[in-house]
């Protein structure tokens, strides 16, 4: 496997060839270096919401006024975001575009044992709400995220890419 | 304090091409006063998010108002949305915030009588704040008030956050937890955008 983490830039590049117009981001420390690459990016609005159920929400809104919105949030968010997920994305069939930081990854791969239950309940929540999901942890798994956006758009309907390192140069 | 139905009424009549955004018990007798294409009920989307929703419609289509109507209660369960209009609001988002001091839609439950919302509104930085550094907090007591001021809410620009103390005595229609997919979608038919199957 290619070095732990994709890169911030690259990731950038990715959402800006598919040409994402606003990022709904949480900041968390794995997220730190791509919320800071997006912050300097003239092409991508960048919105910081005080919780995620409001990321989800005005993620819909700008979705339905014709934008294209990423919401980039972690996991534990993502949990406490349930009932904006359902209401914003899953029932209306909204197609959210999600990155998910997979906060408690690297501790239960290096540890070969969960360490943290936020590892733990991630993965099963996301396929519980039916939503699809692909694995960001290194550059080269960059063409995720395109896979993620056209599922999104041909379903219309949610779908993710989850994080399990912190962003690298 | 306003009855809630003239308040409706009044928008309605000096309305055109506003966006407006319904939620909850607050607004189920908007339907009674309009059928506009541009309006959108909330309802069953997420209990407190319909400004944050509002808000994303309002950046995304800077041509026109989007008008959210928001119960107080509602606005408890999503504090925190004050202060990101604080900061993102942009101008062409105008709040109504209808007072009426309970939870109306679970059985009119009364929230704390020491809540006040010109306050929350204020620390969280929407006077003078949101995309344009001129927002503006109201506080309109009287429907001649709120009549009056209605052609200056609706081409100002803001954002504006208004706080509208409310009750009611006409007939409330039921809550209907239907269509979410077809609501969102005719609201994209309605702003001219493609409807996704």
């Amino acid at each position: 496997m290619s070095k732990k983490g994709a890169s911030a830039s690259k990731t950038l590049v990715a959402l800006k060839s598919l040409e994402f117009t606003h990022v709904l981001a949480i900041p968390d420390s794995e997220s730190a270096l791509l919320y800071a690459a997006i912050e300097k990016d003239p092409d991508i609005d960048l919105i910081l919401p005080t919780r995620e159920g409001e990321s989800i929400a005005i993620a819909a809104g700008l979705w339905t006024g014709g934008q294209k919105p990423l919401v980039l949030i972690q996991n534990t968010g993502f949990m406490e975001a349930g009932d904006s997920l359902r209401g914003c994305g899953l029932g209306p069939r909204v197609p959210l575009r999600l990155m998910v930081g997979w906060r408690g990854y690297g501790n239960a791969i290096a540890e070969k044992k969960p360490i943290d239950s936020a590892y733990t309940y991630t993965e099963p929540l996301l396929e519980a709400w039916g939503i699809p999901t692909w694995h960001l942890m290194c550059s080269d798994d960059l063409p995720a995220i395109e896979q993620m956006d056209r599922t999104a758009e041909e379903t219309s309907l949610p779908a993710a890419v989850i994080t399990g390192y912190a962003f690298t140069e | 304090m306003i009855e809630r139905m003239d308040l409706f009424r009044a928008v309605h009549s000096r309305r055109t091409n506003e966006i407006a955004v319904l939620t909850m018990s607050a607004t189920l007798q908007y339907p009674l006063v309009s059928d506009h294409e541009l309006d959108f009920d909330f309802l069953a989307f997420g209990m407190g998010h319909a400004g944050d929703f509002a808000m994303g419609l309002a950046l995304a289509r800077p041509e026109r108002k989007t008008i959210v109507f928001k119960g107080d209660g509602g606005q408890l369960m999503s504090l925190g949305s004050l202060v990101t209009l604080g900061r993102y609001a942009p101008g062409n988002l105008l709040v109504l915030l209808l007072e009426n001091r309970v939870y109306e839609q679970t059985g009119s439950q009364p929230f704390s009588a020491r809540v006040d919302f010109d306050t929350l509104a204020r620390g969280a930085g929407i006077q003078g704040g949101g995309t344009t550094g001129n927002g503006k907090i109201e506080r309109i007591e009287t429907i001649e008030t709120f009549d009056e001021a209605l052609p200056r809410l609706l081409t100002e620009e803001g954002p504006h956050f208004v706080i509208c103390p409310v009750e009611n005595h006409e007939y409330v229609p039921p809550t209907n937890h239907s269509e979410h997919a077809g609501r969102i979608r005719n609201l994209r038919k309605g702003l001219g955008l493609s409807v996704p199957d």
